[in-house]
C-alpha cells in the first residue's frame, strides 16, 4: 500500500438553500500506483463529479484529494483525461489531434513522433493518422481519443465512461486495446463506468457507488490474471464477480 | 476544364430555370401588353442600360466602396467586441444586453439622422453599413465563443496551457463556423444598408441612380442599376463564402455543400 492517490471525506453539494442538491460523498478512497480502479454506479450517482474533483477541475464542497501527499488545488496537469464525448477537434487529423495534447503542454513534437506511430499502431489506427475525426467511426474516434489522452505518458489516467456511446461489439474490442496499453505503460487508472462486466474485466479493484448521493457501498478486489480475454470472461470466477455485483445493485433497485 | 464541365452538368437545371425565367419575362411583355414604363423587357434593359454603362460602372464603384469599407469596419469591431464580451463577465452583464436590445431596433431607421448629422458624403453611408453589419457579427461571435463543449474546456484546463495558447489552438478555430454565420448574414445586410443610405441622401452611387431614374419613369435603367447592385451583393457574399471555405475547410456544412 503506497497510497498514491488519497481521497479523504470528499463531498460535493451543488447549489444552496432550497435548490441544494447533495450530489456525492462523503467518500474516502486510497489508490496505489499502477492500480486500475473502476468507479461503478448507476447514472446520476456522482461518479463523474468524483472524477472531476480528483482532477482538480471541479471544487469539492468539503474533504480533500492528495497526490503523493500533495493537496490538489486547481486543475491537475500531469494527468490524461478522456470523456464519453471525445476531445478530438474537427479541424485536425488524428495525428494532429494527438499532437494537440503535446502542443498545449509545450512539449517538443519531434521527440514524440516515434511514440505517436507506436501508440497508433497499438490501437490499429496507423492507417488513419492523416484522417479527420468525422471520417472515423465512433469506436475509432474513441481509440484516437485514448491515444490523445496517453501520449504524454501521464502517471494518472482518468476515464469518464469513454465507451458509453459505443455498440457492444466495439466496446469489447476497445476494452482489449485499453487493457493492452495499460499493461505496457502501467499508469494508475480511475475508470468511471456503469457497465458491471466492463468494470470486472478491466479493473484490479471495483468500487461500488450507491445511488445519489453517491457513497461507497463496498470495494471488490478482482483477483483474475491479466490479460483478461474471452477465456477469462467465461470462467466461473469472472461470472461470480459479475453476479455478486449485480446483487448489490439489485438491492438498491437500480437493476 | 473538367471541373467546369462538372459544374455545368450539376447546374444545368438551374441554368435552364434562369433561361426559362428570362424568356417568359421577355415574351410576356408583348403577350400581355404590359406598358414599358411599368415593366421593360430584359432585352430593353440590356440595350438601354449599356448606353449608360460608364455611369453604372462608376456608381457601382462608389457603392462598392461604401459597402466594403463599412463591412470591414463592422467585422473588426464585431469580432473585437464579441471576443471581449465572451471573455469578460462585466461586459457580458453590461454591453451584451445593451447590444441585444439595440438589435431589436431597425438600424436603418437611423439613416435619415446620420445623413442630417454627417451630410451627403461617404461617411454617413459607411456608418449605416457598419450599423447593419455589426450586430449580426457581434452577436454570432458571442454565441460562437461561448459554445465550446464542456469536454474541450476540461481538456485544455487539464493541460495547464496558457489562455493565449488555448485561444489560438482551440477556442478561435472552434468558434469560426458560428462566426461565419454572422459574417455571411452581415454580407447580405451590407449592400442593403449602402443602397438605402443612398436612397435617403446622396449625389452618387447605385441607390442614388435607381431612385433618380425611377423618378424619371425609366424602369429599364432602374433594372440595370438593380442588376449591378445584385452583382455587387453576390461578389461580397461570394468572397465571404470563399474565405469560409479557405479558413474552415473541415467544417461539416462545407462538406455537405461540396457533395
Amino acid at each position: 500500500m503506497n497510497n498514491f492517490i488519497e481521497i479523504t471525506e470528499l463531498k460535493k453539494v451543488f447549489g444552496s438553500g432550497i435548490d441544494e442538491v447533495h450530489a456525492f460523498g462523503p467518500v474516502t478512497i486510497n489508490i496505489n500506483t499502477g492500480e486500475f480502479v473502476s468507479i461503478l454506479g448507476p447514472s446520476g450517482c456522482g461518479k463523474s463529479t468524483l472524477m472531476l474533483m480528483v482532477a482538480g477541475l471541479l471544487d469539492s464542497t468539503s474533504g480533500k484529494v492528495e497526490f503523493e501527499s500533495k493537496l490538489v488545488k486547481g486543475p491537475k496537469t500531469d494527468i490524461g483525461i478522456m470523456f464519453q464525448d471525445n476531445t478530438l477537434v474537427p479541424w485536425r487529423t488524428v495525428k494532429e489531434n494527438i499532437e494537440l495534447q503535446l502542443e498545449l503542454r509545450g512539449l517538443n513534437l519531434k521527440d514524440y513522433q516515434e511514440q505517436i506511430d507506436n501508440i497508433l499502431k497499438s490501437v490499429s489506427l496507423e492507417d488513419f493518422a492523416t484522417r479527420f475525426p468525422n471520417e472515423l467511426s465512433g469506436g475509432m474516434q474513441q481509440r484516437a481519443a485514448f491515444c490523445q489522452a496517453m501520449i504524454h505518458d501521464p502517471k494518472i489516467i482518468l476515464l469518464d465512461e469513454p465507451l458509453g456511446k459505443l455498440d457492444a461489439m466495439t466496446r469489447e474490442k476497445i476494452r482489449a486495446d485499453f487493457q493492452k496499453l495499460w499493461m505496457i505503460k502501467k499508469p494508475t487508472v480511475i475508470f468511471v463506468t456503469h457497465s458491471i462486466e466492463e468494470a470486472v474485466q478491466l479493473s484490479s479493484r471495483v468500487i461500488l457507488i450507491t445511488p445519489r448521493p453517491g457513497k461507497i457501498d463496498r470495494e471488490i478486489k478482482i483477483d483474475l490474471p491479466y490479460p483478461r480475454d474471452l477465456k477469462v470472461k467465461r470462467s466461473p470466477k469472472f461470472i461470480e464477480y459479475v453476479n455478486s455485483i449485480q446483487e448489490v445493485f439489485h438491492k438498491y433497485g437500480v437493476i | 476544364m473538367k471541373k467546369f464541365l462538372k459544374w455545368i452538368a450539376s447546374g444545368w437545371m438551374l441554368i435552364l430555370f434562369f433561361v426559362g425565367f428570362f424568356l417568359f419575362w421577355e415574351y410576356s411583355i408583348p403577350l400581355f401588353d404590359i406598358p414599358r414604363y411599368i415593366l421593360p423587357a430584359p432585352s430593353e434593359i440590356v440595350s438601354k442600360g449599356s448606353a449608360d454603362l460608364d455611369k453604372l460602372i462608376y456608381y457601382t464603384g462608389v457603392t462598392a466602396l461604401e459597402t466594403v469599407l463599412g463591412y470591414v469596419i463592422a467585422l473588426v469591431l464585431g469580432l473585437g467586441f464579441g471576443i471581449a464580451i465572451s471573455f469578460s463577465s462585466i461586459l457580458r452583464r453590461t454591453l451584451y444586453p445593451f447590444f441585444v436590445s439595440i438589435e431589436m431596433t431597425p438600424k436603418i431607421a437611423f439613416a435619415p439622422l446620420f445623413i442630417s448629422w454627417f451630410g451627403f458624403g461617404l461617411m454617413p453611408k459607411v456608418i449605416i453599413v457598419v450599423l447593419v453589419c455589426f450586430f449580426p457579427i457581434v452577436l454570432n461571435a458571442i454565441l460562437a465563443f461561448n459554445s465550446l463543449s464542456n469536454e474541450l474546456t476540461l481538456f485544455y484546463q487539464s493541460t495547464g496551457a496558457s489562455t493565449l495558447k488555448t485561444f489560438f489552438k482551440i477556442r478561435l478555430p472552434a468558434a469560426l463556423p458560428q462566426c461565419f454565420v454572422g459574417f455571411k448574414y452581415a454580407a447580405i445586410n451590407a449592400t442593403v444598408g449602402a443602397t438605402i443610405a443612398e436612397f435617403i441622401g446622396s449625389d452618387k452611387g447605385l441607390g442614388f441612380y435607381i431612385s433618380i431614374v425611377t423618378g424619371n419613369m425609366r424602369p429599364d435603367l432602374a433594372f440595370a442599376g438593380i442588376f449591378f447592385l445584385t452583382c455587387l451583393g453576390l461578389s461580397v457574399f461570394g468572397f465571404v463564402t470563399m474565405m469560409e471555405k479557405i479558413l474552415i475547410p473541415w467544417h461539416i456544412s462545407m462538406k455537405r455543400i461540396n457533395k
